[in-house]
């Protein structure tokens, strides 16, 4: 065996011999002698081809290195190798990635539900400010006239009882979509009004969304995209992707079932009928599928994947024979139709980023 | 001292090897979310530096995955989190109509990444030199990288101004200016590196779009008569037209591609050739040709084992890195005295997060 060392404090390479002395030992090569160094101070530093090397404690760049055969006197006081790093070493590879996999499962699955369990604990009062502190006044984009705000409080006092826990609103941006954003806010986009043949099919657009407010939808998405834009935000440095991240808000199949079962009830309770949604529904598909106008479609479509189901759910929940009253009146519907138009302050579409 | 093939950097690491690594390191960071990813580096790092011999010993890495990791929570910290609250706060003002506000917030923001950028790489670099051991000494440096953050911006920004004809000063100036803060040993290194000898092959970037307009000029000249003929003036151009369309828009990009590969080639053996410490030379010798072999290897590996190749990249490439150095003049080795630089405890966090090489 042939030892090799290097003191740390110049680069000469010394091939001493190894004095044990108490409870360590003292490297000498000729006329020069090392300070004594204990056993314990020894760290493992690496093993090529099973030739092991080993540093001090507390001098930076002091090293011992071994060729051929350890004596056994000596391999007895060396510290143990390390392979993967801390414990996986002391309970093996294959073990440590079970655990590892094991304790990945409950992270995801605790990442994944706690939205759901926090949102309900998160005063309304707090989210109604959030929700004020996001959206303002939409940048002056809300419409607003007499006879078309009467109109929407009434299509809204139809669909929920306790109307005064939500703001609905219609902005003039040519937009096919509706949200819901947090503190009840809702926002009906103008291009989603002209696209509606009748009052109905946005009373059925206008149930999902409360239904989404009622189940605290926008606040567990909120939670989740705040976790995610942490989490992923300092794993890949993407900064632009979550710009964007409000209205792309999206939420669980689950929860966009839910809401569509809400909506459902809501037209019931109301004695609206729901087929008109079920044909908005019908007719927004019709447009995903034709190219040219695939634009208008998409914004509805890319926050609220449309499946045969959803519209099937509309659609069975119509009762034959029953005679439905108009969720409003010619005079009222032309009211919020044109509301955007007859409103001189609002602000001028210009959906720069929307 | 033994001498192989009269290179002083060799590298006598095999695939082999390595894979046990790679795979193992590839199996942790799945089942640990991808947190283990920071031993893994250091792992894949022991092995590289330690296969690794300059003139007559091997390199060593004597960074650990906790350095990394604390790098990683720093960036969470002072970086990710500012960046999740800035963004919520410009979706407000979006939302509520103060565009100018936002604008101006948002491109503070880009400001402040772009400064972070500069330091990132700054102290990468330190971080890896003051991690590399050889003969017991390392590397280091006591700059912060504070000022290099600032020289970083205004040099880029001025690189870019005049139809981006400066960025290969910009690009040499940086390097000159990050390397002659470093040192190994009691050494400063010196970056000298001279970027005239590559604007040349960076004037290639100007040219070709002249080169091709002409190519199209003259096939359109040959072919259109052709066509012409062919549809009788009418219809549907044939579809010999759009393939040849098509091949045009793809060589223009493959084309580009080769003239930055020339380029960086070029660059990266005058930053190399420009650089020495104390009586040390570094030169660094692929052609062209062979960073084009790197890179088409690595797509085919890649390609061929559905992806998972992805993980000897690292391998292929610190290869190829060791196997061009080479250093002329000589060590000393009893002056060679150990770096009295400023360690610090937290690792590349910041270039870790923005994905960037360190040389």
């Amino acid at each position: 065996m042939q030892i090799w060392h290097y003191d740390g404090r110049n680069a000469l390479k010394r091939w001493p011999e190894l004095h044990p002395q108490g409870d360590g030992f003292r490297l000498a090569e000729g006329d020069w002698t090392g300070e004594p160094v204990r056993w314990d101070d020894l760290t493992f530093i690496s093993a090529h081809g099973g030739q092991p090397v080993y540093g001090h404690k507390s001098i930076t760049g002091w090293r011992l290195g071994f060729t051929g055969e350890i004596p056994p006197e000596i391999a007895a006081h060396l510290p143990a190798h390390s392979r993967y790093g801390g414990w996986i070493d002391r309970v093996g590879l294959g073990r440590a990635a079970i655990a590892f996999a094991g304790l990945a499962a409950v992270i995801l699955f605790i990442g994944l539900k706690t939205p759901a369990w926090v949102a309900p604990f998160v005063p309304m009062s707090w989210e109604r400010k959030l929700g004020d502190a996001m959206v303002g006044d939409f940048g002056g984009r809300f419409c607003r006239t007499d006879a078309g705000q009467e109109a929407l409080r009434k299509l809204v006092g139809k669909l929920e009882s306790d109307e005064d826990s939500l703001s609905v609103e219609v902005a003039n941006i040519a937009m096919v979509n509706a949200v819901a954003l947090p503190g009840g806010r809702i926002i009906l986009f103008q291009g989603l009004i002209d696209k509606a043949k009748s009052a109905d099919e946005v009373a059925g657009v206008l149930g999902h969304e409360m239904g989404h407010v009622r189940h605290r939808d926008t606040m567990q998405a909120l939670i989740r995209q705040l976790g995610l834009s942490v989490l992923l935000g300092g794993f890949n440095g993407d900064v632009g992707g979550y710009v964007n991240g409000a209205l792309a808000m999206s939420y669980s199949r689950d929860a966009e079932s839910q809401a569509d079962e809400a909506s459902i009830a809501a037209l019931k309770r109301a004695n609206i009928s729901p087929a008109d949604t079920a044909a908005f529904f019908d007719r927004m598909g019709q447009l995903e599928k034709s190219m040219g106008k695939m634009a208008d479609a998409l914004s509805y479509m890319s926050s609220h994947p449309l499946s045969e189901g959803r519209r099937k759910a509309f659609a069975d929940s119509a009762v034959k024979g029953h005679s439905y009253a108009p969720a409003l009146s010619p005079a009222e519907w032309q009211a919020l139709k044109t509301m955007c138009k007859n409103d001189p302050d609002v602000a001028k579409d210009d959906s720069f980023i929307l | 001292m033994q001498d192989k093939d009269a290179t002083a950097f060799f590298f006598h690491g095999s695939w082999r090897e390595f894979a046990p690594i790679a795979f193992t390191n590839l199996l942790l960071t799945i089942v640990t979310l991808g947190f283990y990813r920071f031993w893994a580096t250091t792992r894949e790092r022991k092995y590289l530096w330690g296969q690794t011999h300059f003139i007559d010993d091997r390199l060593e890495w004597t960074g650990t995955g906790k350095e990394l990791f604390v790098g990683f929570l720093l960036v969470l910290v002072l970086f990710g989190v500012p960046l999740v609250i800035l963004n919520f706060g410009v979706q407000a003002l979006i939302f509520q109509g103060h565009q100018g506000v936002a604008m101006a917030l948002g491109a503070s923001a880009f400001l402040f990444i772009f400064y972070l950028v500069g330091l990132a790489r700054f102290r990468a670099l330190r971080y890896r030199l003051s991690r590399t051991y050889w003969h017991g000494i390392r590397g280091g440096s006591d700059n912060q990288g504070f000022s290099y953050g600032l020289s970083y911006m205004w040099k880029t920004f001025v690189g870019y101004l005049p139809i981006g004809l400066l960025i290969p000063w910009s690009m040499m100036s940086l390097w000159n200016e990050r390397w002659n803060a470093m040192s190994f040993g009691p050494h400063q290194f010196q970056a000298a590196g001279d970027f005239a000898a590559t604007m040349k092959r960076f004037l290639l970037f100007y040219l070709m779009p002249i080169i091709i307009a002409v190519a199209i000029g003259v096939a359109t000249a040959i072919f259109i008569p052709v066509i012409q003929s062919s549809v009788g003036g009418g219809g549907e151009p044939p579809a010999s037209f759009l393939l040849m369309m098509f091949a045009f828009v793809l060589s223009f990009y493959l084309l580009l591609g080769l003239v930055a590969l020339a380029f960086y080639a070029k660059y990266f053996r005058e930053a190399v050739g420009g650089l020495s410490l104390s009586t040390l030379d570094f030169h660094f010798t692929a052609t062209t040709k062979q960073w084009l072999k790197l890179f088409l290897g690595d797509i085919a590996l890649v390609i061929c084992t559905l992806g998972i190749g992805y993980i000897f990249l690292s391998y292929r490439h610190w290869k190829f890195f060791i196997t061009h150095m080479e250093a002329t003049g000589e060590v000393i080795l009893d002056e060679l005295t150990q770096s009295e630089t400023r360690m610090s405890k937290h690792g590349e966090g910041l270039l870790d997060a923005l994905d960037m090489g360190a040389i």
